[in-house]
């Protein structure tokens, strides 16, 4: 009855962004409540694989540990999880952790998102309001746009959804949902609506929102619960409507 | 075209434009074509009436080309284009939305290439003046009759997921609500497009003719 259980890992590691993935076995002791997170923690502190090699602690991305800083999304199993809700209890073993493949992998787990925020920026995903002189108060936000605004500001930036969707990759510069969502949020926004037409602009250009093919894994694997294939549809109508109605009325 | 630079390609106009094409004309024209074949149901006279009063339509070459060939071209093309630049990982993540993207995929290239085939056969080697007993002497084959028979079930699968396509696409359908009842529409026409055009093949290959008593 007494016996220890143990918890066995697998990881996919890769010194740097050129070298050649590997992986190595780890056996952990098992504590309740176990995720992958404590899994890697434990692995650091004591970094010897399963066949008792010193290896070096595994490189990822993790800050909050309760799914609200999006750092910590890898693939689990298989899947796109945050590792910091991956819980142990629930996984089969060996546990198979990755990093994400659409992203370029810095260092073990760690991935390079940066792809996204320079998509944000393409997009002009935020409010404009810097200035030479006091813009004074802009207009108020009715109780419904904030209910619809709301769940899309929640967005965590994790990259799940590109991770998941069919239509990001090597052939393909798809912005992805987070961003098209975004673009449907600050177009949502009172003040941030006075510049929704660049936002269409842009997101009607390469990689834009045309590139959708609605699989709609995005809103399936979405830890934060995001209507993200409303979101795609909204900007579709948004930008159908100033495409073909852009021209005539301006 | 405003704000230069932004728009460095038209994708955003060509991929809309797909589609729309697959509901208008394609979808329109298949269901005008089964609507027409079901003429098979009725009599064998009828069916050929039918078909020669399409056969003799004013400007028939011009709404042939401009109406079906090109945009089924422009379609079936294009469709390819978007196939390549996407990567199916349904063994990963075998969500519905997931299969049907997969799915809408194969279902095009098949309807495709059999309609490549059919309109070959049908239309140029009868030089536009195919009847009742061409059809019936290709669907004698058995191996002719089962190319028809997936080709038509392809064909009304790719044009209902694709009206749920579209209806999303286009913003149409912009809650999860509607893009559900979306998806209940296309799975009808899917259904009601297998049905008729399965009764049609079967109708002409086993001389069957439920609404012969119309004409008795
Ligand atoms: S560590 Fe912040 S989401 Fe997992």
């Amino acid at each position: 009855m007494a016996e220890k259980k143990s918890v066995i890992v697998r990881v996919r590691r890769q010194a740097g962004p050129n070298e050649r993935p590997h992986w190595e076995e780890f056996e952990l002791a098992s504590r309740p409540h176990m995720n992958v997170i404590i899994c890697l923690r434990d692995i650091a502190e004591r970094p010897i694989t399963r066949d008792g090699k010193a290896t070096s602690p595994i490189t990822y991305d993790s800050n909050c540990l309760e799914e609200v800083c999006g750092s910590c999304a890898m693939v689990i199993n298989g899947k796109a999880r945050m590792a910091c809700s991956a819980l142990v209890d629930s996984l089969t073993q060996p546990i198979r952790i990755e990093p994400m493949t659409k992203f370029p992998v810095v260092r073990d787990l760690s991935v390079d998102r940066g792809v996204m925020f320079e998509n944000l920026k393409r997009m002009r995903a935020w409010v404009p309001i810097d200035g030479t002189h006091n813009l004074g108060e802009g207009p108020r936000m009715s109780p419904d746009t904030q209910a619809k605004a709301y769940p899309l500001s929640r967005c965590i930036t994790c990259g799940m959804c590109l991770e998941v969707c069919p239509q990001v990759n090597d052939n393909n510069q798809f912005i992805g949902a987070a961003i098209i969502s975004q673009v449907r949020l600050f177009n949502l926004h009172p003040t941030g609506a006075m510049h929704a037409r660049e936002r269409l602009e842009a997101v009607m250009g390469p990689g834009g929102v045309a590139d959708c093919a609605n699989a709609q894994n995005c809103v399936q694997i979405c830890p934060k619960q995001i209507p993200l294939t409303e979101s795609i549809a909204e900007v579709n109508r948004q930008s159908i409507k100033q495409a073909l109605l852009g021209w005539l009325f301006g | 075209m405003s704000a230069a630079g932004v728009r460095a390609d038209h994708s955003f106009f060509w991929r809309k434009l797909h589609s729309f094409s697959g509901i208008f004309p394609v979808g329109a024209f298949l269901a005008e074509h089964f609507w027409s074949n079901s003429y098979a149901l009725v009599s064998v006279a009828k069916y050929n009436e039918a078909s020669r009063e399409l056969q003799t339509i004013p400007w028939r070459i011009f709404v042939e080309a401009g109406a079906i060939w090109l945009p089924i071209l422009y379609h079936g093309g294009y469709g390819v284009y978007v196939w390549w630049k996407g990567k199916s990982n349904v063994s990963q993540y075998p969500w519905v939305g997931n299969w049907m993207y997969l799915l809408q995929r194969w279902s095009g290239l098949i309807a495709f290439v059999f309609i490549g085939w059919h309109v070959y056969t049908e239309r140029f080697l009868t030089q536009g003046k195919s009847t009742f007993a061409d059809v019936d002497k290709a669907l004698a084959n058995p191996w002719y009759f089962g190319f028809y028979l997936l080709g038509i079930v392809a064909a009304s699968f790719h044009l209902g997921s694709g009206l749920w396509n579209f209806l999303c696409k286009w913003g149409l359908a912009a809650t999860s609500r509607s893009q559900r009842a979306a998806g209940y529409l296309g799975a009808v026409v899917a259904v009601v497009f297998s049905v008729v055009g399965v009764a049609i093949a079967l109708s002409i290959r086993y001389h069957w003719r439920p609404f012969e008593f119309y004409v008795q």
